[in-house]
């Protein structure tokens, strides 16, 4: 009973904490550098995103979040997995733009694998070309809030599409 | 300041020794059509000359019926663009290396090695350097006949 | 992702990338060091490698202009106005001169948005974050003014094969000039602080110099290569669409360093200003479009465009189909990332980010939709949502909140 109650009260902390402050890591796995521009966007003055506790990070190793951008190419896909495979548990996967959603304009090209879900299992899609800072903001504050709220993942890289086809923020905890 | 027109004109003197063919496709521009062999010495002279620099090369696949292909170097000089045209064939395309004569060409050969798979004989480095390492070998993405389905079967192995 | 140091022979490889605090964008390099002096280095690009020369060749005119558009998110307009451009010429068609001013108008606004991101980044590369946060709260002017032209903030689908597709208001050009007058007095004081600053001056006076002899052999192009001496601007040596009319003024620097790429940007800015203010002030009455045929009768061109980063390329040909048979682009990143592994020679380890950076390198070169109901039911995006939809500034205040 004891140890339960432990466990819930560490395990509230925790969700409590990571709600807080979440990491972010930024990969762009092919995109023309739309997205990644609106994301920068985000940190600065007039959209603040470090206001939420959200920190933009350099090292997979700190991140809680993988923001990821653009289509997979052929060459990034070991590399975006590599990324994956570094940050710690647990981790969600936020992707932003068309591209990264299906693969928009860059669908069929030669070197293209298609949207980042994939490779890699989606916690949230934000669409748009790009999206707006503030769609992005939005994305991700959906994310957060659903971490206290678990639910099924929206997509895993064995069965591609997206669960539903609203490809918006709806997210999910990620089973430890 | 030489108009373009006469622009044109003295870059068409100074490579007249190694002309095959030469064209006036659009206004502002010549097309030069020189021999792989004298790629070199006609790349030298413009160079010496200070006409412009060259902006750009592209590779162009005629397709399999024309059998051939071609190298176009892009010079601009203001309004001037002078393109000097080798043809390969397209069964062993060999082009010598300018990168002697101009070092950015570097960039410019790596990728028509590895899209078009042309020979580019005494080029410092021909890595690719826009596909990917597990890059299928002898496939040319850029060449008329490319086929995918050796990167599909490559997706399908990933699972 | 910096992986361990290899060691080959007597010196030290040390590998940088693709995913690096740096940059934004992926670039493999490796630095050849001995201690913490670089002596050789090279590049591995193809991260972003999409395929896209290929996909050209699979689709149509049209379609290619939106494709093109997203070779780079920061040059877009560059990239379609350039394509735009040459297909014209193919098909013998002008665009009406109303739609060339505008195409110049949205060029300049968008070689702005460029310089700007580029001063914030170059700042935080230097270290000096509050230039990075201030330029990038001023720049969102210019993203302001795009919007409200275009509709989009990156992506403004501006041209047209045969014109463009929006026109400037009245109300609009007021709002222009009050952009650039806010706009050109940030801007005074940032080349004050730029010229000033002994800290900055102390990480980008001397750095990364490259002579002009340097400049020309290795093909330095754009600002960095203006920088040092190099007199080359597409927008002046061949003058295309509304710069017949609209000259801009060459910026030279002769220092050849990061402080001459600075100055050089931040003066670039400036006469940007200036062309749009008379660019608005002028635009010539007429039509926005013109008859542009399905098919492109054969042949060959070449198109030349001065995007923010330097000259842009492109050859199309065409076989007379309603597809292209060949379009080579490029890009002028290419051009300096061959100074960037000559530069890095003989320069301290240290300095790499300030130096890649400095060039304003690019590697990458349908929706815009969001419908969002309100707070409290589910949100969602795409077009296929009914129910209420917030209004912007509600979607604003729900957002900033």
């Amino acid at each position: 009973m004891a140890t339960s109650l432990l466990d819930s009260i560490t395990a509230g902390l925790k969700t409590w904490a990571r709600v807080n402050s979440p990491w972010a890591i930024h990969f762009n796995s092919g995109s023309c550098n739309g997205c990644d521009i609106e994301i920068l966007a985000t940190l600065t003055p007039r959209y603040d995103l470090e206001r939420f506790g959200i920190k933009l990070q350099g090292s997979p190793r700190h991140a809680d979040v993988l923001i990821c951008t653009g289509p997979v190419t052929r060459q990034a896909h070991d590399r975006l997995l590599r990324i994956y495979e570094q940050m710690p548990e647990p981790k969600f996967v936020v992707a932003v733009g068309s591209c990264a959603l299906s693969g928009g304009v860059f669908e069929g090209l030669y070197n293209v694998i298609g949207g980042i879900d994939q490779v890699l299992p989606v916690d949230a899609y934000v669409p748009g070309c790009p999206p707006r800072p503030e769609a992005i903001i939005d994305g991700v504050a959906k994310l957060l809030a659903s971490l206290s709220n678990p639910g099924p993942k929206l997509s895993t890289p064995a069965s591609g599409a997206p669960a539903e086809s609203a490809p918006a923020a709806e997210v999910a905890e990620e089973v430890v | 300041m030489m108009n373009t027109e006469e622009l044109l004109a003295a870059a068409g003197a100074l490579l007249e020794p190694w002309t095959v063919e030469k064209t006036t496709p659009e206004e502002g521009r010549v097309d030069i059509v020189v021999e792989a062999d004298h790629l070199i010495e006609a790349v030298t002279a413009l160079v010496n000359a200070k006409w412009g620099y060259l902006s750009a090369l592209t590779g162009l696949d005629l397709g399999p019926e024309a059998g051939r292909m071609e190298a176009l170097y892009h010079f601009c000089h203001y309004a001037a663009v002078l393109t000097l045209r080798v043809r390969l064939g397209r069964e062993t395309p060999v082009l010598p290396t300018v990168c002697g004569v101009i070092p950015s060409t570097s960039f410019f050969e790596r990728e028509l090695s590895e899209m078009f798979g042309i020979t580019v004989e005494g080029t410092p480095n021909t890595d690719h350097l826009f596909l990917p390492d597990n890059w299928p070998t002898d496939t040319y993405p850029l060449r008329k006949d490319f086929d995918a389905s050796a990167l599909r079967a490559q997706d399908e192995n990933r699972g | 992702m910096t992986q361990p140091v290899e060691k080959k022979g007597d010196r030290f490889i040390i590998p940088i990338g693709p995913q690096h605090p740096a940059l934004k964008e992926p670039g493999h390099f490796e630095f050849t060091v001995d201690g913490e002096m670089v002596t050789d280095a090279t590049v591995r690009l193809g991260y972003v490698h999409r395929g896209i020369e290929k996909g050209v060749e699979s689709r149509n005119y049209v379609q290619n202009l939106y494709m093109l558009e997203r070779i780079c998110g920061i040059c877009s307009h560059t990239h379609a106005m350039v394509y735009a451009m040459g297909v014209e010429k193919l098909a013998g068609v002008e665009a009406p001169p109303r739609a060339q001013a505008i195409r110049l108008i949205v060029a300049e606004l968008e070689r702005i948005h460029s310089h700007m991101l580029w001063l914030g980044v170059a700042a935080h590369e230097a270290g000096f974050d509050t230039l990075f946060m201030y330029s990038w709260r001023d720049r969102e002017t210019v993203m302001d003014l795009l919007e409200a032209l275009s509709g989009n903030r990156v992506n403004y689908s501006a041209n047209l094969l045969g014109g463009v597709k929006f026109d400037i208001t009245p109300d609009q050009v007021k709002d222009i000039l009050e952009g650039m007058a806010f706009l050109e007095e940030r801007n005074r004081h940032y080349l004050e602080v730029v010229m000033n600053d002994m800290l900055l001056l102390g990480r980008i006076r001397g750095v990364g110099t490259m002579s002009k002899a340097d400049a020309e052999r290795l093909g330095a192009i754009g600002p960095t290569g203006r920088a040092s001496g190099v007199a080359r601007d597409v927008r002046l040596d061949a003058p295309y669409g509304a710069y017949r009319t609209f000259k801009p003024v060459l910026m030279l620097a002769e220092t050849g360093d990061l402080e001459g790429r600075f100055n050089v940007r931040l003066r670039e800015i400036m006469d940007s200003i200036r062309l749009i203010r008379e660019a608005v002030t002028a635009l010539p009455e007429g039509e926005l479009t013109t008859r542009m045929p399905r098919r492109i009768k054969e042949g060959e061109t070449v198109s030349r465009v001065e995007a923010p980063r330097g000259e842009a390329f492109y050859f199309i040909r065409s076989n007379g189909s309603e597809m292209p048979d060949r379009i080579k682009v490029r890009t002028p990143t290419i051009f300096n990332m061959a100074t960037v592994l000559t530069l890095a020679r003989g320069h301290q380890l240290a300095d790499m980010p300030m130096i890649l950076v400095g060039i304003d390198p690019c590697f990458s070169c349908n929706d815009r939709m969001v419908s969002l109901k309100r707070q409290g039911e589910e949100a969602a995006g795409g077009d296929a949502v009914a129910g209420p939809v917030m209004t912007w500034n509600e979607f604003r205040k729900a957002v900033m909140r």
